[in-house]
This record gives C-alpha cells, sequence and structure tokens, in this order.
C-alpha cells in the first residue's frame, strides 16, 4: 500500500471487522441512511437505558469508508448520552468543512476519519451512519 | 500489435490530458460521464467572450448580429450533424435531461390521458425515466417496462429484444421512450428497427442519444424518430448545451415549456401568443457561448471522421473484454460482443466497493466513475447497488485499459486478505 493511499490501516482494521455490524431485535430508535449517488444505504438500531445509549448496531451496505466510519461511531457512542453524540456529531461535521483545521480533543479518536477530508467525494461516506444517528436523536426529542 | 492511430493523433489537441494526477499520467477513462474538451472548443468560448459577446436576436448593433449569426449557425450546423433536414427542428436546452423534460412537460402532458401507457427500457437513464413518471403521474398514464435479457449464462446479455417489445406495443401505447446506448451496459439498441416496429403502429419514439452522439453516426431523418436528445458535453463540447430534435409535427402539438422573453409574439395584460418553433420552446438569454462551442465539437468529430472514432473505440473495447475474460473475480454487466455494444463498460471487482474500486485507481491516476451511474432500476436488476465504469474516448489508449487492470491489482491487496 502507498503512503498516500487513504486507506490507513486503522480504517482498513474496521472496514474489514466492522465493530457492532448488524441489527438490535428490539430497539428503542432506529433510522436508516441514504446515499442517493452511490444508492449505498445504512440501518442504526439503537437500545437506550434512559438518556444513554447502551447497545447499538449498524447494517451496512456501503464502501469501507462508511463502514469504517460506522464501526467507529458505534465503539465511540456506546455509554454515552444523546445529547452527548449529537454534539458530537456536530462537530464531527464541522471538523469535515475544509476550512476547519483545529480538531478538538473530544473527537480526537475521529482523526483518521477527519484526515479523509480532502476526499470530498467521500464524505457523505463518512457521514452515512452519523446521520442516522442524528436522526434518532432528533426522533427522541420529538 | 498494431494499435489504431487515432489517439496518438488527438492527444496533443486535449490539453488537460498532460495533467499528472497522484504523479501519474491522467487515464481519463470517464467518457460516458463528460468528454474532454479539445483546443478548438476552448478556443471558440474564449472567441465569443473576447470578440463578439452580447445577446440574441435582441439588438441592431453589429455586436448583436454577429451573436445572432453564431447562434443561429450553430443551429444549422448540428441540425446538419444529425441529418435533420430543416434547422427549425433543433431546440437548444441545457442538457439532454432538460431536452427530456421538455418533451414531457410540453407534449406528453398535453397528449396523454388516463389509461395511456408509456413504454421505457430498464436500461435507462434517470433522465429518461423520472420526467415520464412525472408526466405519467401528472396525467393519469402509466409506464410499461421493455426488460433486458436476463443475464444468466447467455452471450445476449443485457439486450432488448425486438419480440418482447411486439408484445408490449399495445393500443393504449402513446409513446415509446428508448435509450441508443446504455450508459452502463454499453448495449447498442436497434434504434432503426424499434422505431419502424412504433410507427407501424403510430406510437411515436424519444431517443436519448447522450451516449450515442460521440460514438457512432446520428441520423433523425433516416431514422425517423420523433424526438432526439443529446448533450454537448459529452461529444467534446461545452456543458450547458444541449438538443432536442423535434419532428415537425410533433413540434405542431407542443405547448410552450417555459415562458418568457424570446419565446412569444405577442404578450398582453392577460394572455400571450407564441413565437414560432423552435423560439417557442427557448424562453430568456440563450447560451450562445455554448452553442459556439458545440459547434466547434461537432465539426472536430467529424474532422476527425466518425467511421474512425467507432473503428478505434471498437478496438478498445475488443481489448477490453479480453482483458476481463482473463479475471475471474471481475463480474463484467452487458453484452460480451462487440457487435452488441460500445465503449463503456461496467464490472464488479468481487467482495470490494465500487467507491474503493475507484479510489484505488485514482491513486494511479485512473478516472472512472463508481455508483448507480443513474440507472437504480438497471442496477436493481442486476442484483447489485453500484459498479465501476470505464468509458472510453477517442483519445484513449489501449495501454491506459491495461494500466487499470494492472491497478486493480492494488485494490486486491488492500481490500482483500
Amino acid at each position: 500500500m502507498s503512503t498516500n493511499s487513504i486507506y490507513r490501516d486503522l480504517l482498513l482494521d474496521h472496514a474489514r471487522h466492522p465493530k457492532y455490524s448488524g441489527c438490535l431485535e428490539h430497539p428503542d430508535l432506529k433510522a436508516s441512511a441514504f446515499n442517493p449517488l452511490c444508492g449505498d444505504e445504512l440501518e442504526l438500531t439503537l437500545a437506550l437505558s434512559g438518556e444513554t445509549i447502551h447497545d447499538c448496531r449498524t447494517q451496512v451496505r456501503g464502501c469501507s469508508i462508511c463502514i469504517a466510519s460506522a464501526s467507529m461511531m458505534s465503539e465511540f457512542i456506546l455509554e454515552r448520552t444523546l445529547s452527548e453524540v449529537l454534539q458530537i456529531s456536530k462537530e464531527f461535521s464541522k471538523s469535515l468543512r475544509k476550512d476547519t483545521e483545529d480538531i478538538p480533543e473530544t473527537i480526537e479518536s475521529l482523526r483518521p476519519l477527519i484526515d479523509l477530508k480532502p476526499h470530498r467525494s467521500r464524505i457523505k461516506c463518512m457521514r452515512l451512519a452519523w446521520d442516522a444517528l442524528e436522526d434518532c436523536a432528533a426522533q427522541h426529542q420529538t | 500489435m498494431q494499435h489504431h492511430p487515432l489517439a496518438s493523433k488527438v492527444r496533443d489537441d486535449f490539453p488537460i490530458l498532460k495533467r499528472e494526477i497522484n504523479d501519474f499520467p491522467l487515464a481519463y477513462l470517464d467518457n460516458a460521464a463528460t468528454t474532454q474538451k479539445p483546443n478548438c472548443v476552448i478556443d471558440s468560448l474564449l472567441d465569443f467572450y473576447s470578440t463578439h459577446n452580447s445577446n440574441v436576436s435582441r439588438g441592431v448593433y453589429t455586436l448583436a448580429e454577429e451573436a445572432t449569426e453564431i447562434y443561429e449557425e450553430g443551429r444549422e450546423s448540428i441540425a446538419k450533424f444529425i441529418g435533420a433536414t430543416d434547422s427549425g427542428n433543433i431546440i437548444f436546452t441545457r442538457g439532454t435531461t432538460e431536452s427530456i423534460n421538455l418533451v414531457a412537460s410540453a407534449w406528453a402532458q398535453h397528449n396523454l390521458k388516463t389509461g395511456d401507457r408509456i413504454i421505457v427500457t430498464e436500461m435507462e437513464h434517470h433522465s429518461n425515466l423520472v420526467p415520464w413518471q412525472m408526466a405519467a403521474q401528472a396525467s393519469g398514464a402509466e409506464l410499461v417496462y421493455w426488460p433486458i435479457t436476463p443475464e444468466a449464462g447467455s452471450t445476449s446479455v443485457g439486450l432488448l429484444e425486438l419480440e418482447e417489445l411486439e408484445e408490449l406495443l399495445t393500443d393504449s401505447v402513446k409513446l415509446l421512450a428508448v435509450t441508443a446506448v446504455s450508459n452502463v451496459l454499453g448495449t447498442v439498441n436497434p434504434i432503426a428497427k424499434i422505431v419502424e416496429m412504433a410507427h407501424e403502429r403510430g406510437i411515436p419514439v424519444l431517443v436519448d442519444a447522450a451516449q450515442a452522439v460521440a460514438r457512432m453516426p446520428i441520423d433523425v431523418s433516416g431514422l425517423d424518430c420523433d424526438f432526439l436528445a443529446f448533450s454537448g458535453h459529452k461529444v467534446y463540447g461545452p456543458t450547458g448545451i444541449g438538443v432536442l430534435y423535434a419532428k415537425k409535427e410533433r413540434l405542431d402539438e407542443m405547448q410552450p415549456f417555459q415562458g418568457g422573453g424570446g419565446m412569444i409574439r405577442q404578450v398582453g395584460r392577460q394572455s400571450s401568443t407564441w413565437a414560432d418553433s423552435p423560439q417557442k420552446f427557448e424562453a430568456g438569454t440563450p447560451p450562445v457561448a455554448e452553442v459556439s462551442g458545440l459547434a466547434a465539437a461537432l465539426e472536430y468529430v467529424s474532422d476527425v471522421g466518425i467511421s474512425e472514432i467507432q473503428k478505434h473505440e471498437k478496438e478498445l473495447t475488443a481489448h477490453a473484454l479480453n482483458r476481463f475474460a482473463e479475471f475471474s473475480d471481475l463480474e463484467l454487466y452487458g453484452p460480451q460482443d462487440t457487435c452488441d455494444r460500445t465503449g463503456v463498460l461496467s464490472f464488479n471487482l468481487r467482495n470490494v466497493h465500487p467507491h474503493d474500486v475507484a479510489q484505488v485507481l485514482d491513486e494511479s491516476g485512473i478516472a472512472v466513475r463508481a455508483g448507480h451511474h443513474c440507472t437504480q432500476i438497471l442496477h436493481e436488476r442486476l442484483g447489485v447497488a453500484a459498479s465501476v465504469r470505464m468509458s472510453f474516448g477517442i483519445y484513449n489508449e489501449v495501454s491506459e485499459i491495461d494500466r487499470l487492470f494492472s491497478s486493480l491489482d492494488r485494490a486486491r491487496d488492500i481490500f482483500l486478505d
């Protein structure tokens, strides 16, 4: 693999062996996200205890970046509250903007994904799982 | 082996091909999406804006007359290129999509009623599908799909069978919309025969020539089609310019598409009357520079020679088909014979997502498309969500195809354990 490859080891590891893959049988919240550009789709199921996400699964039909992002997100959001992860998702979005340079410490572990932001065509792949997460958070609020 | 000399002859005409991408020479294999532009097209845009720029048909001063002449001469040369006898049958649009929407809105919605049918095929681009869904919903008509041949184990993969069409051509069919060349399978459809069969039953035919226009001769008079649509940017011309050819009888049945300047005869306080065709369908300031660029592109293509382009593309396609046959982990969609197809080849590398394949190829300077290529119905039919597509232009070389196949090894190394 060449040094300029966007496929870093960590991402590849997540892509090949995604964490929390699948569907929860009795989720408290469920959301789908769809990438109309390539037809990829993802379903996120969450189990809550109070406000806290205590289990989650993602079912992904997508590329390696999409799968890796969903896997990293799942690790990241467990045992956090919905409002906390919503805030994280917003920070992640902001960090993917072209003109954002600093990455807040809170999302340092997402840096391998954020490093891919020059590949603008892959932003949607990275965001698919997070879009579903935001959808879940919105459902919970209403 | 002696290769067809076309690519080496024309490559210098395309400045973008000198670019390096990720330290590799650019191998541009996404010509079904858009083609690169030769110097003569770039120069014509530059020349228009630096020398002749003004609005058309609205001034008596020298520049306005020059711009009007460029615009109307462009219409003449485009009519000639596609074999239309009268430039009055040529309507300028923004592209194939707008051309088809124009027919759906200005013709179909006024000529369809509940119970009518529109035949489309399973291989249509969304631009030759969604406008018909909208027209059908507005008029109470319905879409009927002409299926493609099954992909399992036959050489007649991804073709349209005329026997199937025979069954579908019932009295309630009021339009048949079909692509001349599939933007995914590369299939070349027997348009002349299709038009003949439809016309025997008095059914108008719209031909989507977006992929065909840069790959084969187009003769609307010979085909006798009712409508034909294409985009300038897929035939080495600028973006933002498209063409709709419509037969006189159909033009007479059409209501205006958009209202505004240029399309009126007289405007009253409550209602207006319309200009004659084609101005009736060209509201607003038209894309004059783009028309001049498209005319330059079509002149360039004519100078190169459509038959030379066909020979060259056939050689590239045959080479690619041979290379596909070497790899059991590559699944190629569409006909396997160069007689039935052209240089648009979609495939999947087993167990690797098309996005990932395309990204790895880009790291070697190879530009291909990954996704559903605006054909969700077709991909559903093929049983895959997406595919990788390589598609050839006049400047592509056999060596670029070989580079693609070599680079697929990198994708295998990265993604397959």
